[in-house]
């Protein structure tokens, strides 16, 4: 990602910021300011906030790399001036030092809760009853963010990710290696209220996860609890909490479903060639049937056992023009009963393979034939 | 110090086209101090021109009565590279009434055009500094003084163009508000259409007014002759100097100019013309050497910034 064109001092400040972002943070675009336009030196960051992204520029000047930086906010974000009240105060440009490479994060984080602070009081500004109600049951929770949005042609909108389950996520799966802290969010989207209207709508709610959650907990799946008219977030968050928090176990308790499967295939497939050893999602054998030898990849839903493991196989003796070994289409309709044993699982899939196998040789060598 | 709306900012074309140039020609971000003067103009102008009538002020009335329309002129400007401070500390103290520090500019290629974290907090530094603020021009009935409240942004397209090459933004700003408030910038040129500005030129020569009095014989002014050593010696050097570039152009010799050595007239005009001509000669190869010399320092000053810079 970090290029050689870009200034050493620089690019050490990048690294160490892509290294130890408590949240993912992207470089979107990179060019450069100087009049030959050889170094980069100009940057625009993608940085999460509210379960959306802010994009500021970094405004380096190449030819004097020991200069702080310069950062230029969004366009809707004309208002937003920190630094600016106060003269004197410390801030990490007043003591910036090009050559100490965490200098460069320490300003983003420290931008990043100043917007927080800003988005928070213009929402607090926002003339609305139900809001400010809402407001003050939620802002104890830790790591809550709210924003406004506004436009020419859409409604005046207040946005919250109000941060759900105080477990720590990273620590349910075993064997996780999850950078950052996995958290599920809950969007609530408020339109401001009219003074004229009476009744005032129902939030638009979802469920937002980290991406990296997705691969074990899916929010898409989990229904959310319906919203009464007349209810407020106090009463509508201990439920969804409860929901969640059953599902994530029952969650934790389906990765040792999976594993339980996995072991139970070994010693009918021999042993795996790739296995996925922290979700427990994917898992490869090396099979023969007489003189074909071919790998079977599982793919184990998140629903398993209630769905069955979807099946590809994979040639090791047949390749298309391109070299590239054939594959079979995504097989997952074969015999399958959730209620059987673990081990009867394992054996009727390998009885099953034991005779697919047969048809995908026909298919690899119809395959080959056209090629001649 | 008050908070006060400018009406208009103007700037001369030459000053702009110098300012683009400067900011073009540099190899890196720049920033630099306006300077300039803030008069109230008188209502309306009652002008037959239509040009200049339909770029009048929009409507005088509306305006709060006390409110005076404000017109900022940019005349001059300072820049360095951005890296460096800007040098508010070398102002004159207190500011000349004819060019007074009114605000600051920014250059940056390559960027969007608003104002940057360092854009803000510099102008709003400036326009909070009361040692800073003047007072405009022919304020007569209630005393003003404004802060230093301008800023003109000067940026490039984020992709090189060959005809859009510049885009720039002057900005006021209100403190009170603490809001950028984009303002139109009216290039002055010459021509028909800028006739009205005739009245408001006011002339004002930054020339150093040099002492150098007719030695006559009068009593009374030898008497006046209190002088100490030092302005003695410094308007002998004056005196030198103007000597110095009016070397071979001495009152007599222009006196064969007249009478009867009038004879040799194109002689003599010829001689002063190619002596002239020599000087301006000898003073461009001075220019051009030192111009070669500042090229050098400049090479040498990038080479040690790469190194710096660990680039090399």
């Amino acid at each position: 990602m970090v290029s050689d064109k870009i200034p050493p001092l620089i690019s050490a400040q990048l690294n160490y910021l892509f290294a130890h972002s408590p949240f993912s943070i992207k470089v979107e675009q990179m060019w450069s300011g100087c009049k030959n336009a050889t170094l980069l030196d100009h940057f625009t960051f993608v940085i999460p906030f509210c379960l959306e992204y802010i994009r500021w520029d970094v405004i380096y000047n190449a030819l004097y790399p020991l200069a702080p930086p310069d950062v230029i906010f969004g366009p809707e974000d004309e208002h937003f001036r920190p630094y600016v009240s106060g003269g004197d105060s410390k801030n990490a440009l007043t003591d910036w030092n090009s050559r100490d490479p965490s200098h460069l994060l320490a300003l983003i984080l420290e931008l990043r809760d100043l917007y927080r602070d800003y988005q928070m009081k213009r929402v607090g500004e926002v003339n609305d009853e139900r809001l400010k109600f809402e407001i003050s049951t939620m802002l104890s929770r830790e790591g809550i963010e709210m924003c406004m949005t506004s436009g020419l042609d859409k409604p005046e909108e207040v946005k919250f990710a109000v941060p759900l389950l105080g477990m720590d996520l990273n620590k349910m799966v075993v064997g996780s290696t999850w950078r950052h802290q996995q958290k599920i969010y809950l969007q609530v989207i408020y339109p401001v209220g009219r003074k004229y209207s009476t009744t005032p709508s129902a939030p638009r709610l979802k469920l937002v996860s980290s991406p990296e959650l997705k691969s074990w907990f899916s929010v898409e799946d989990s229904r959310l609890p319906s919203w009464v008219d007349g209810m407020c977030m106090a009463e509508y968050l201990p439920n969804l909490e409860e929901m969640l928090e059953n599902q994530i176990k029952d969650a934790v308790a389906l990765i040792e479903v999976r594993r339980k499967f996995i072991t139970a295939l070994a010693p009918l497939f021999g042993r795996p060639i790739e296995a996925d050893p922290v979700f427990c999602r994917k898992v490869s054998f090396l099979c023969a049937s007489g003189t074909f030898t071919f790998l079977v990849h599982f793919s184990l839903p998140l629903q398993f056992p209630k769905q069955q493991p979807a099946l590809v196989l994979q040639s090791s003796q047949h390749f298309n023009y391109q070299n590239v070994p054939i594959k079979s289409n995504l097989v997952n309709e074969y015999p399958w009963s959730p209620r059987w044993e673990t081990s009867e699982m394992a054996e009727r899939n390998f009885d099953f393979l034991a005779e697919e196998c047969l048809n995908f040789k026909r298919y690899c060598s119809e395959i080959m034939l056209q090629q001649r | 110090m008050d908070d006060v709306p400018v009406h208009k900012i103007q700037i001369s074309g030459p000053t702009l086209a110098s300012l683009l140039h400067r900011f073009s020609s540099s190899p890196g971000a720049l920033h630099g101090l306006l300077f300039g003067h803030v008069s109230i103009s008188t209502s309306s102008s009652l002008s037959d021109d239509p040009s200049s009538a339909s770029s009048s002020v929009p409507q005088p009335s509306s305006t709060d009565a006390t409110t005076p329309l404000l017109t900022a002129t940019i005349t001059s400007f300072l820049s360095l590279p951005s890296h460096l401070p800007l040098p508010l500390q070398s102002l004159p103290n207190p500011p000349s009434s004819s060019a007074s520090l009114i605000g600051w500019f920014s250059g940056r290629r390559r960027t969007p055009l608003r104002p940057s974290l360092n854009d803000s907090t510099t102008t709003h530094t400036l326009s909070s500094s009361t040692s800073l603020s003047f007072t405009p021009k022919y304020s007569t009935n209630q005393p003003l003084s404004l802060p230093p409240s301008l800023f003109l942004l000067l940026t490039s397209p984020l992709q090189d163009q060959l005809i859009h090459t510049h885009e720039y933004k002057a900005f006021q700003y209100r403190i009170s508000t603490d809001s950028f408030d984009p303002k139109s910038l009216d290039i002055i040129n010459i021509g028909p259409s800028f006739r009205s500005h005739y009245d408001s030129f006011s002339p004002n020569s930054s020339f150093p007014l040099i002492p150098c009095e007719l030695r006559s014989s009068n009593a009374m002014a030898e008497d006046e002759k209190r002088e100490t050593l030092g302005t003695l010696k410094k308007g002998l050097k004056d005196q030198k100097e103007l000597n110095m570039w009016a070397e071979g152009f001495e009152i007599g010799r222009l006196n064969r100019l007249m009478g009867s050595e009038s004879a040799s007239y194109t002689a003599e005009v010829e001689d002063l013309y190619s002596k002239m001509l020599a000087k301006l000669d000898g003073l461009t190869r001075l220019v051009e050497k030192s111009s070669a010399k500042v090229l050098e320092q400049e090479h040498h000053n990038m080479k040690l910034r790469l190194k710096v810079a660990g680039l090399e």
